[in-house]
């Protein structure tokens, strides 16, 4: 089948240093609500800033978020895992998400996955790997595993689209779940 | 099945769904409001295209900004106003309202329905025994217009019960602030929840609508009140027609039953940082507040300004407080001027504001300098939200809101019935 042919070609493994976030990160405070609708470029200059001061500038490409209970509560605004996006992050790592947060997540082609315990994980700066498929999460720096939630196939298709709109085009309104 | 598996299979086409099951289903009703739309519409635009499936069904309320302060947010609004003309899309237009409560007002919510939104607080309108969730602001331009169509996973359905019922003082607003507080912000992340029991059954529509409001705070995707009398007579007083009441079949079983009594509970109040954060309003008393504000998604409705006038009916707000009045729509607006009371609160040193979501996020009005401090019937309270992130926002009943401004501190509102 097609999907099982993308999944396998969508790499399912991240591997980052560590951003470490406590509990109940809400949007606004991802994407602060005066630059919402600001240019990207301008946005980027302010993503986490409020809780991370230091993030927007050192930020790098493959960087992980590792975060608590709740990541993204509060308002569904997507402009906040986008700037999450652009600024590089491969991959966020919580002990759970809101759910509108979750959604925008995928639906913009930006693995996240749950894993309980990930708070406790590891230090900024810690070199963490992913696997989105089979779940694992490991602090390469201190050797720990944690198990996560394995991204359901569903899902894992969504990312491995690219996000729901090129999803849409593969397979059309119905998004290939008919028989999920 | 329950009526959110019920509403699920119906709009899939499926005899039946079961918790854990991804569906794509037919969307009734979608709901945006000014900033959601413009993300929605730009994606459209830019990566989608094309034909609107059901545009009478996709409603857009211009609720954040009630007239746009700025040239660059009155050229967002114009596009977002051109978007809807040239699609046939209804569009509620500034001074209309606040999202949710003008989508009920105007009939777009009906019971049985599958109703999705932009904006997070979406669940709400399950008050109405419908489905409604909060959706990522792709799928609006992906799925729901170009198909009407939705991707859903089926949550699993938690069933609270409230009984007793509350003391004086003690409002709709307490007893939903304090449970958020009981369960614990996205502590059921994913689910959905039931709210039932001789406390919720015995409340009008409008208080009812207080605890679907808060299940996005404590985490839930959706939350529903079985459809009775109360939801009925609101619904035909609405002039609804062919709406379909859905209910849990007999024998229903939940992920989880948990039950609260409501009979000692004392007014109560959600501090900063988040709304997790509540105690008796007492152990604040004395707080100075600079600012106190009806309105918001769990304000400004008529039994908001029913209880202020009480509050004020001879007393004059304090010098010290800012006492902001919003609408959550034009009926309430008239309704509440045709009472008396619009006057009565105007007069007492009240500022009405347009019908709108207030100060929520201070997109139109709201903001406060550092060191300042708000009590209102908002919803959130996170530093930053109301300008500095040094200000801070309170959340508590219409009643506290109301005696604050009258005191110009925190009180209890007991000492004011």
């Amino acid at each position: 089948m097609t999907s099982s042919t993308e999944t396998r070609a969508f790499q399912t493994a991240r591997r980052g240093r560590a951003w470490m976030f406590g509990d109940n990160v809400p949007t606004d405070q991802i994407v602060a609500t005066k630059v919402v609708f600001s240019p990207m470029e301008v946005v980027l200059k302010h993503v986490l800033e409020e809780l991370k001061p230091e993030f927007p500038a050192n930020v790098r490409p493959g960087d992980l978020i590792v975060a608590g209970v709740h990541f993204g509560q509060s308002s569904g605004r997507a402009i906040a895992p986008k700037a999450i996006q652009a600024a590089g992050v491969g991959c966020i790592v919580a002990e759970s998400f809101a759910r509108t947060f979750l959604r925008n997540c995928y639906e913009i082609g930006l693995p996240i996955i749950e894993c309980p315990g990930a708070s406790r994980l590891a230090r900024d700066g810690d070199v963490v790997s992913v696997d989105l498929e089979s779940g694992t999460v490991r602090n390469e720096t201190t050797g720990q595993t944690l198990q996560g939630n394995p991204v359901d196939p569903f899902l894992l298709r969504m990312l491995a689209a690219g996000g729901i709109i090129p999803l849409v085009r593969r397979t059309g309104s119905d998004l290939g779940a008919t028989n999920t | 099945m329950n009526l959110i598996e019920k509403i699920l299979a119906k709009g899939s086409g499926r005899k039946s769904v079961a918790p854990g099951d991804i569906v794509v289903a037919e969307v009734d009703c979608a709901l945006l409001h000014d900033l959601s739309a413009r993300s929605c519409r730009e994606v459209f635009e830019k990566k989608v295209g094309g034909k609107i499936a059901h545009p009478e069904r996709i409603v857009t309320v211009f609720d954040h900004q009630f007239s746009p302060p700025s040239e660059e947010k009155a050229a967002v609004l114009l596009a977002n106003r051109r978007f809807c003309h040239e699609h046939g899309m209804p569009l509620y237009d500034c001074g209309s309202g606040n999202i949710h409560n003008v989508a009920m007002q105007n009939g777009h919510i009906k019971p049985g329905a599958l109703v999705v939104g932009s904006d997070s607080h979406s669940p709400v309108q399950g008050v109405m025994g419908c489905f409604c969730a909060a959706l990522g602001n792709d799928s609006y331009a992906a799925t729901v217009m170009p198909f009407s169509k939705a991707w859903f996973r089926v949550p699993e359905t938690i069933r609270i019960e409230l009984t007793g019922q509350t003391m004086p003082g003690t409002t709709a607003r307490d007893v939903a602030l304090w449970l958020c507080a009981e369960i614990g912000e996205g502590k059921i992340n994913y689910q959905a929840i039931k709210f039932c029991g001789e406390y919720i059954q015995s409340l009008p529509f409008w208080d009812r609508w207080l605890f679907t409001l808060m299940a996005v705070d404590v985490g839930a995707k959706a939350a529903y009140i079985e459809p009775d009398r109360t939801t009925i007579d609101f619904a035909n007083g609405l002039g609804l027609e062919d709406y379909e009441i859905v209910t849990d079949d007999p024998g229903t079983t939940y992920a989880a039953e948990w039950r609260w009594d409501v009979g000692k509970l004392e007014p109560q109040i959600c501090f900063p940082p988040t709304v997790g954060n509540v105690a008796p309003i007492r152990e604040y008393a004395g707080t100075p507040v600079q600012w106190a504000e009806l309105g918001g998604h769990g304000g400004g409705r008529l039994v908001d300004f029913e209880m202020a006038a009480q509050v004020l009916n001879h007393r004059r707000k304090n010098d010290h407080v800012n006492f902001n009045l919003v609408p959550g729509n034009r009926h309430i607006f008239r309704e509440v001027m045709k009472s008396g009371q619009a006057a009565l609160l105007h007069e007492q040193g009240a500022t009405w504001f347009p019908a709108s979501t207030g100060s929520n996020q201070a997109v139109n009005m709201g903001a406060m300098a550092e060191g300042e401090s708000m009590i209102s019937t908002h919803v959130r309270n996170f530093p930053g939200r109301n300008g500095s992130p040094k200000a801070q926002m309170f959340l508590a009943s219409a009643l506290s809101v109301a005696a604050a401004a009258a005191a110009g501190k925190i009180v209890d509102p007991r000492e004011f019935i």
